[in-house]
């Protein structure tokens, strides 16, 4: 029986600085079958991915992998080592070079050497036979930017399948292709497995786990919670699992009373500012009310992030709908617009977008206003000093000075240091877009009391959040979002773990 | 104790200024020692600060182009072309309309001289920044453009302009005595400078650094000023176009850290989608950068018609080389972000060092860019290095 357990992952535990994201996990997937893996965006599945792969290798995980037999080994120091073992990785970002051929990319970092030159007919050749044996309907010698997503795909698993693959991890292979694509890659899914290749697959449909699995585990907050042939399970089985806990007391308590409506945004649409037929948001309708902190739900993917981006004029071209701020229509064509009507953004991607990590925190604090230092042309450092300080001394920035690089402060300090940017402004709507992310525990309450504070004052709150329990415990109401559009609204009161899934995989 | 743990702090931060003046001085001591001295005689020393002048004037506005993560390759050219249009308008034009009117015609030439600079660095940084045609092309290009041109104005002759209105200019020299009432104002404002900066510190609540370290550092640059000026006046005084740097110099680096162009210029090379989502308007900032570049071409031009005493289809031959090398040894990052324009200024200076004592050795010109080479490639290797160790 033993022999059928062609991945056996005993007690694997892994930590990093200040976080374990994997605790005790213990899966065993049968040789053959299509193995679903199934959580929240941080429960822990990308990390257990990471350790098959070798992305963490052997000895930076606490227990063992036995793979076909024998315990996994993986150095680190080569990406294809794991691939030369017969564990292939499709990852969820696509790796190909848009400008190289299929050939090319299949056999990128890997390139057959013939009388030290590149064997191309080989090249050629062997990618046609990967493609043919398992049937991916894909010419070797096209350039791949000419292929649509659903190919490019296809190139990826071919790619990661070396000619004895014998398990094959997709992560999230889904989340940009169409439906046809979908059903395209079922199809492979099956022929993989006619040809006794082991799959392991995540994604956040939970459909797609009844189409294809045979068996699912439920992983959450870094815990295996349960693993089950597939045909015993059900969607509401699955979300209960994905998300069922305690709610503790990690959330400060606010005294809020939001007042009138005053920013809408109704039947917004738009388009990919690179991609003008691709459409991003799809129809989205909330209000936010004075002093209210509206949370905004839904899965990787689902279109929140380029929803705010696209309000606050940096992101998608709107083809209709409208966005009104105190009974006036808005057009924001870019941040400078928006921060003029009020509106700031703290972004995404706190070191890529939110700060200019070589410049000092007053530099940082300062950047978006120092037109209220500027007279004629010269800028009042005096003046700038002092509110930059004042900022800094409201939201407990620590750092012996001003003078300090940004890129020396820890994550949750230097997300202060964005918002205190943004509040220098006096906004009246501040959009953060999962302001908690990469942020230890101590410092996201402290954050969390500063969002009630300025809630108080009088600050409207948009708030992303991928973390279900943050959603519900800061939020006033949760706007959740499915596939570009806006699914539903909930008050708080109403609000529980599993409605907001619901909404957000679009089975509610 | 504090004191001396904050000064190697201090050092540590700032080594990679210290490292580049060491290399300055060491150069210095290197050309003194082979030519018995002469090198830093008072006639020589105002030769190579006046040699800087035309590379300095451009190396200052390459720093603000290099930092928002632009490059611009005609400085060389549009300085020449600068020089060549004055030069044509000094020995063409105002000799037959305003004979004998040696001011106003170099007043003319002058104006007329910036207003081409100006002029070309709107066409060049509109096509870069609206029309987003990389910097790189578009002054590549440039280059080739303005090389025409040259040809063009001068039909392949050389042009004089060594009317004494225009020579005063690059070749001019301030009284001894305005030379030290000069040297006393600026040294009564770096005391009172200090002075303020202090009381300013104080009312902030800030650590103030002792008073006897920032007394030292003032009196420091102080001596500097004096010393400079004393060498000078023992030749023929202070030199206008090192006064014309200087001021220069003196503006820019106040327009990089008190002005809001210079601080998104710093932040765009800095992060460009941090800087564009905090409501920087990227596209009008870098179109100003390289209408700035193009007014100092234009000054440079000016002062290179004066300095040479003609136009010549060489002039501002190979000049981008310079002053590119000048601000990448002043610490200006390839990658954006990081320069200042004092590092530009020495970078300048080590370069017209360089060339001075080559030149004085009587070394042959292929040996004079090996070397040149060299040193720019050894300087950014170390300064790589010293990065990597702190």
């Amino acid at each position: 029986m033993n022999d059928d357990i062609i991945l056996d992952i005993q007690n694997v535990t892994k930590r990093f600085p200040g976080v374990t994201a994997l605790k005790n996990v213990s899966i065993q997937v049968k040789r053959g079958e299509i193995h679903g893996l199934c959580g929240e965006n941080g429960a822990g599945k990308s990390t257990l991915m990471k350790i098959l792969s070798g992305v963490y290798p052997y000895g930076t995980y606490e227990g063992t992998v036995i793979y076909n037999g024998e315990e996994l080994k993986l150095e680190g120091s080569s990406i294809h080592q794991a691939a030369e073992l017969g564990i292939a990785t499709v990852y969820q970002e696509l790796t190909l070079v848009p400008l190289m051929t299929v050939g090319e990319n299949v056999y990128l970092g890997k390139e057959p050497i013939h009388r030290k030159s590149i064997d191309w007919n080989f090249v050629y050749a062997n990618t046609k036979e990967i493609l043919s044996r398992y049937r991916l309907d894909v010419d070797p010698r096209a350039t791949v930017k000419d292929l649509g997503v659903g190919k490019m795909q296809m190139v990826e698993i071919a790619k990661a399948l070396s000619e004895d693959a014998k398990v094959l991890i997709l992560d999230e292979p889904t989340s940009a292709l169409t439906e046809a694509e979908i059903d395209k890659l079922m199809e492979i899914l099956e022929i993989l497995k006619s040809h006794e290749v082991t799959c392991i697959y995540i994604t956040h449909k939970l459909a797609e786990f009844f189409r294809t699995t045979d068996t699912v585990t439920v992983l959450r907050d870094g815990e295996t919670v349960v693993t089950k042939p597939t045909n015993e399970l059900t969607e509401e089985l699955l979300v209960s699992y994905m998300v069922g806990r305690e709610m503790t007391e990690r959330f400060p308590t606010g005294d809020r009373k939001p007042g009138e409506v005053i920013f809408e945004v109704q039947g917004l649409r738009a388009t990919d500012p690179n991609n003008s037929s691709r459409e991003v948001l799809k129809g989205v309708s909330f209000d936010l009310r004075k002093g209210e902190i509206l949370g905004i739900a839904g899965l990787m993917g689902a279109g929140r992030t380029e929803l705010v981006t696209t309000i606050f004029g940096e992101y998608g071209k709107i083809t209709d709908g409208s966005i009104v701020l105190e009974g006036e229509e808005l057009k924001i064509k870019n941040s400078r617009d928006a921060i003029e009507y009020g509106i700031s953004l703290v972004p995404e991607d706190r070191k890529g977008q939110g700060l200019v990590l070589i410049q000092s925190i007053l530099n940082n604090v300062s950047l978006p206003n120092l037109n209220q230092f500027a007279h004629f042309g010269r800028l009042d450092k005096d003046a700038e000093l002092r509110a930059s300080m004042q900022q800094a001394s409201d939201l407990a920035i620590k750092a012996p000075n001003l003078q300090v690089l940004v890129s020396a402060l820890s994550g949750g300090n230097q997300q202060k240091v964005v918002i205190a940017k943004w509040l220098m402004s006096d906004p009246k709507i501040l959009i953060m877009d999962d302001p908690t992310r990469g942020v230890d525990v101590g410092a996201k309450y402290e954050i969390y009391k500063l969002m009630n504070k300025l809630a108080e004052q009088g600050v409207s709150i948009i708030m992303i959040s991928s973390e279900l329990e943050e959603v519900l415990g800061m939020s006033d109401r949760v706007m959740v979002m499915h596939e570009g559009r806006s699914n539903g609204t909930l008050t708080i009161a109403d609000a529980t773990q599993e409605k907001i899934m619901a909404l957000a995989t679009g089975i509610g | 104790m504090k004191d001396s743990s904050n000064l190697a702090s201090a050092f540590r931060r700032n080594i990679q200024t210290y490292a580049i003046i060491i290399a300055l001085i060491a150069i210095w001591v290197f050309f003194a020692f082979l030519t018995d001295g002469n090198y830093l005689k008072p006639q020589n020393f105002s030769n190579i600060f006046r040699q800087m002048t035309v590379t300095g004037l451009m190396a200052i506005g390459m720093v603000i182009v290099i930092v928002t993560g632009n490059i611009d390759l005609s400085v060389g050219k549009l300085a020449g072309f600068v020089s060549i249009v004055v030069a044509y308008f000094q020995a063409e034009i105002w000799t037959d309309v305003l004979p004998d009117q040696a001011i106003l015609a170099a007043t003319l030439s002058v104006f007329i001289g910036l207003s081409v600079g100006v002029l070309w660095g709107i066409l060049q940084g509109w096509i870069i920044s609206f029309l987003s045609v990389p910097s790189f092309i578009v002054t590549l290009g440039s280059m080739f453009i303005l090389n025409g041109a040259i040809l063009l104005v001068t039909q392949g002759k050389t042009i004089p302009a060594n009317q004494p209105g225009l020579s005063y200019i690059a070749q001019g020299y301030l009284s001894p005595i305005m030379g030290w009432i000069l040297a006393a104002l600026v040294v009564a404002y770096l005391y009172i400078h200090m002075y303020r900066s202090r009381a300013s510190k104080k009312k902030h609540g800030f650590e103030l650094s002792s008073m006897a370290q920032d007394v030292g550092l003032t009196t420091f640059f102080a001596l500097l000023v004096v010393g400079y000026v004393y060498i000078v006046n023992q030749y023929n005084g202070v030199q206008v176009p090192v006064l014309i740097l200087a001021v220069a110099s003196v503006v820019l680096s106040y327009m990089s850290t008190n002005t809001r162009f210079g601080r998104y210029a710093y932040a765009i090379g800095g992060n460009r989608e941090a800087a564009r989502l905090s409501g920087i308007n990227i596209r009008s900032n870098i179109f100003l950068v390289f209408v700035l570049m193009g007014f100092l071409c234009g000054v440079a031009g000016v002062v290179l018609a004066s300095y040479v005493g003609y136009g010549t289809i060489a002039a501002g031959q190979g000049y981008e080389l310079d002053v590119i090398a000048a601000a990448i040894l002043g610490g200006t990052s390839t990658l954006g972000g990081v320069g200042t324009i004092w590092g530009a200024l020495i970078g300048a200076l080590i370069m017209s060092s360089l060339s001075n004592g080559l030149q004085l050795m009587n070394v042959a010109p292929s040996w004079q860019y090996l070397l040149k080479g060299v040193v720019l490639v050894l300087a950014v290797y170390a300064d790589v290095t010293f990065k990597k160790r702190s």
